[in-house]
């Protein structure tokens, strides 16, 4: 399979890095190798969060990649620090709640914060993203599963998580 | 046992299995996680785990320590390394085992606390006053942080010495797949075979002196000062100031076989070669695999240790390259070792950014060598 | 048999002998005060001591000439090389000799933090009132008015007074003496060693450097330790508390004496409860 690689693109506070630990976890339950890496300021809430994982069936051989096979842009800030840095992906899921701008390349659109609101979600739209990922069948739900099986309000993000597929299967 | 870790929990565990069982040091960013599992962990295996008021005392703190007997490490980032470099070099004077592990984030003085760079490198080598070498040892992976730290035990007892483990934020907080064995061996220092032999001298420079412990009767003396096999003070002659720098010196020097370690790609056959450590090195193998699938001939020299530096590696790449690069997240530091190795017969060129949480991506490395091969 | 010897010989380095330190200096009388206070606590030799040292005159009297382990360090880290010893090694008596400008000046931090630890720690501080090894500086006690070579018009400067600064601490026990009270000297060392063997022992030892400070003001040693004596003043007796200036009073005597439980105490409980606590080992 060679080496993938998914972007998390969202804003301090969306459990960006939480959701990026969690993929990396499921990854790695699933028997593969993974780099997970974030680029945040520590020290401020409300910026700009990138976190990524690169993951293959052999060690991964560098954590480090400005093109992604696929990306969840989960905030709007996340996209324009994506943009600065001139990353690019094949594929894209969008939160079209809470991005504005037209994002570009393959682009899967959905409002995931309203829908995560009315299924009783909210702030859950990180672990929606995920689903979404397993959906497109990025990583297994299984694993996800259970790497999310240990956290905090497990039960919701298993509904989020299904919520996720969904959307997922709605798409294709 | 397979285990999804960050290059800092690498290093605590890496250091638990090594036989760690003291720990001083002050919060930084972003070493502190190795702070908060040993502070988790050492207590309750019998361990001490102390935190200090400054990084002054962390590293003071772990000296009184490894003279107590005790396997000692401290972690700290820029600011600390700086606070602790007095200390580092009381330790090479005194022939002390220390294991000092600097996570590196972007300076100079404050600079980003949470984002990576490589700019304690000649810090490293010599951020202390006098002549000295301290073994300096360059994790890519949190895989290496596990192994690299071990082994930085191994050697500190083994040669008495401190050693640097010389991580960055990007490994420290990169999350990979370590495989983590199940029994670590690391040697222990050698107690005197008696009360006369000396403490502080040895034959063969490349065999550390035997150390002995505390409380038992060896009436020690230890000093940063000048001293003689038995630890006297002589702070005025020759002969014994340079015998006993010059046997520090060779201590670390002769033992460059068992200290130096890098891994090479390409490396005799290379139109365009890279030299890198640490987690500018992984960009470094992937833009060479780029390279390689354009049809170019790529190759590389990452140094696992970088003191004591072995430049022949280096000079190898450079017969047959036309040009070196030497990719750094910060202003360029190796890159005066690999001029000095390379002395001018190739080019030797630097790719240099720093901040922000920006890495060296693999794409732009491979179009920059493109462009020195275009030009060279 | 009685032996001819000195008392003081059988823990000292023959080798080592004589001293580096000026005729008339007072360290001399420090070594002499610890080699007594061993001696009538029956103690053999110093095997189960280590002695730490920073940088200066006063760092030199355990290094090298007492026959005792000695970690002679950097200068005004003395205080965290004997806490690495003794949180090391719990069953070794550490003690700490050094000078005002090692652990008042370059070292406070250090003193007061290992003070309000209440770390299991013997601390003597020669109190010469100057930086003597490099030769007679202004230092943080140096009395106001005091000639010294970086204050060659009289010092300015407010003096610290260290031993009220760590009586406001959790250290166990305080206080300070001169060589001109040389009982009450060998008795603290005696409480502190083998009376109070746990928290933060600190004791200081007024005594004006023979170099820079006495024969400066023209007293020779006999004379300056007269002067000494007569400018104390016991802390019980009410009075102005000076620093020891030239005319100015020297306040001695224990500040403080108490038995609370030390560092090692407190981390033994702490190691427990962690122990007790959780899953990970
Ligand atoms: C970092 C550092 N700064 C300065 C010195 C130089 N130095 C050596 S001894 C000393 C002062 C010692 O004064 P004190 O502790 O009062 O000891 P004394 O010699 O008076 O007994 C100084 C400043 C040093 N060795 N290290
Ligand atoms: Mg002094």
């Amino acid at each position: 399979m060679g080496e993938r690689s998914i972007l998390i693109a969202g804003i301090g506070g969306q459990g960006v890095v939480f959701a990026a630990t969690a993929l990396a976890k499921a990854l790695f339950l699933q028997g593969l190798y993974v780099a997970q890496l974030q680029s945040y300021g520590a020290e401020v809430r409300g910026g700009a969060v990138l976190a990524w994982v690169v993951y293959s069936e052999e060690r991964v051989s560098c954590p480090f990649t400005d093109e992604y096979d696929l990306a969840l842009i989960l905030h709007q800030a996340g996209l324009e620090e994506a943009a600065r840095k001139n990353l690019a992906w094949r594929r894209a899921v969008v939160d079209s709640d809470l991005v504005g701008a037209e994002v570009p390349g393959d682009v899967d659109v959905y409002p995931v914060h309203r829908m995560a609101v009315e299924a009783g979600l909210e702030g859950r739209e990180n672990i929606v993203m995920l689903g979404v990922a397993a959906g497109l069948g990025y990583v297994d739900l299984s694993h996800l599963e259970r790497a999310l099986a240990s956290s905090r309000g497990s039960e919701e993000n298993l509904r989020a998580l299904r919520l996720g597929v969904e959307l997922a299967a709605r798409q294709k | 046992m397979r285990s999804l870790l960050t290059g800092n929990e690498a290093v605590a565990e890496g250091a638990l299995a090594a036989g760690c069982n003291f720990y001083a040091g002050y919060p930084i960013t972003p070493s502190s996680e190795i702070m908060h599992i040993m502070a988790e962990r050492l207590p309750r295996r019998g361990g001490v785990f102390y935190q200090a008021e400054d990084e002054i005392a962390a590293i003071n703190a772990i000296i009184g320590a490894s003279w107590a007997g005790a396997k000692a490490m401290t972690a700290t980032s820029g600011p600390g390394f700086s606070l602790m470099q007095e200390g580092i070099g009381y330790a090479v004077m005194t022939e002390t085992p220390l294991v000092i592990v600097d996570v590196m984030r972007a300076g100079p003085a404050t600079g980003q606390a949470t984002k990576p760079a490589q700019g304690d490198v000649m810090q490293a080598r010599w951020g202390r006053h006098g002549d000295q070498v301290v073994p300096v040892l360059a994790p890519s992976t949190p895989q290496e942080c596990f192994d690299m730290t071990v082994r930085a035990f191994a050697i500190a007892e083994e040669l008495r010495t401190p050693v640097i483990v010389l991580s960055d934020e990007f490994i420290g907080h990169g999350r990979e797949v370590v495989e983590i064995p199940g029994r670590v061996e690391v040697p222990s220092r050698r107690r005197p075979r008696g009360r006369g032999e000396p403490p502080f001298d040895s034959p063969d420079p490349r065999v550390a002196p035997p150390m002995p412990p505390l409380g038992e009767g060896y009436y020690v003396l230890v000093t940063g000062s000048t001293h003689d096999a038995y630890g006297y003070r002589d702070t005025r002659g020759f002969e014994t100031h340079y015998r006993l720098v010059r046997r520090l010196w060779d201590k670390i020097w002769l033992n460059m076989d068992k200290l130096f370690d890098y891994e090479e790609r390409n490396a005799e056959e290379a139109d365009v070669g890279f030299v890198a450590f640490g987690s500018t090195a992984r960009s470094v193998v992937k833009a060479v695999e780029i390279l390689e699938a354009r049809g170019v001939r790529a190759g590389y020299v990452r140094l696992k240790t970088l003191w004591p530096l072995d430049l022949r590696p280096i000079r190898r790449l450079a017969e047959a390259a036309r040009a070196i690069i030497v990719p750094e997240l910060g202003m360029g530091q190796l890159i005066l070792d690999v001029e000095r190795a390379v002395r001018g017969e190739t080019r030797v060129v630097g790719y240099n950014k720093v901040g922000g949480g920006e890495p060296i991506y693999p794409s732009e490395l491979a179009r920059f060598a493109l462009e020195v091969l275009g030009r060279a | 048999m009685p032996s001819a010897e000195h008392f003081a010989l059988k823990y000292l380095r023959r080798e080592a002998l004589p001293t580096a330190f000026c005729p008339g200096c007072f360290n001399g009388i420090v070594i002499n005060a610890l080699a007594k206070a061993f001696e009538e606590e029956g103690v053999e030799d110093l095997r189960n001591y280590v002695f730490v040292s920073g940088i200066g005159c006063a760092a030199w009297i355990p290094s090298p000439f007492m026959k005792v382990d000695s970690l002679h360090t950097l200068h005004g880290r003395a205080i965290p090389v004997a806490v690495g010893v003794k949180l090391a090694n719990p069953g070794l008596d550490v003690v700490v000799v050094s000078g005002d400008g090692d652990l008042g000046s370059i070292g406070l931090g250090h003193l007061v933090h290992a003070a309000r630890r209440n770390m299991d720690l013997a601390v003597i501080m020669v109190n010469n009132l100057v930086y003597g090894m490099t030769r007679g500086q202004q230092s943080p006690t140096t009395p106001p008015g005091l000639w010294t070579t970086t204050t060659p018009y009289g010092s300015y400067e407010y003096p610290m007074d260290v031993c009220r600064l760590l009586a406001e601490t959790s250290a166990n026990y305080v206080a300070r003496w001169t060589p001109a009270h040389f009982n009450r000297l060998k008795e603290s060392i005696k409480h502190m060693l083998f009376r109070r063997r746990r928290g933060f022992r600190f004791l200081e030892v007024v005594a004006p450097c023979t170099t820079y400070v006495s024969r400066r003001r023209g007293l020779r040693p006999g004379e300056a330790l007269k002067e000494l004596l007569r400018k104390s003043v016991r802390l019980e007796k009410p009075g102005k508390p000076g620093s020891g200036g030239p005319g100015e009073r020297i306040v001695v005597g224990v500040f403080k004496d108490e038995d609370k439980p030390g560092y090692l105490d407190l981390y033994y409980s702490y190691v427990e409860r962690a122990r007790r606590g959780g899953t990970h080992g």
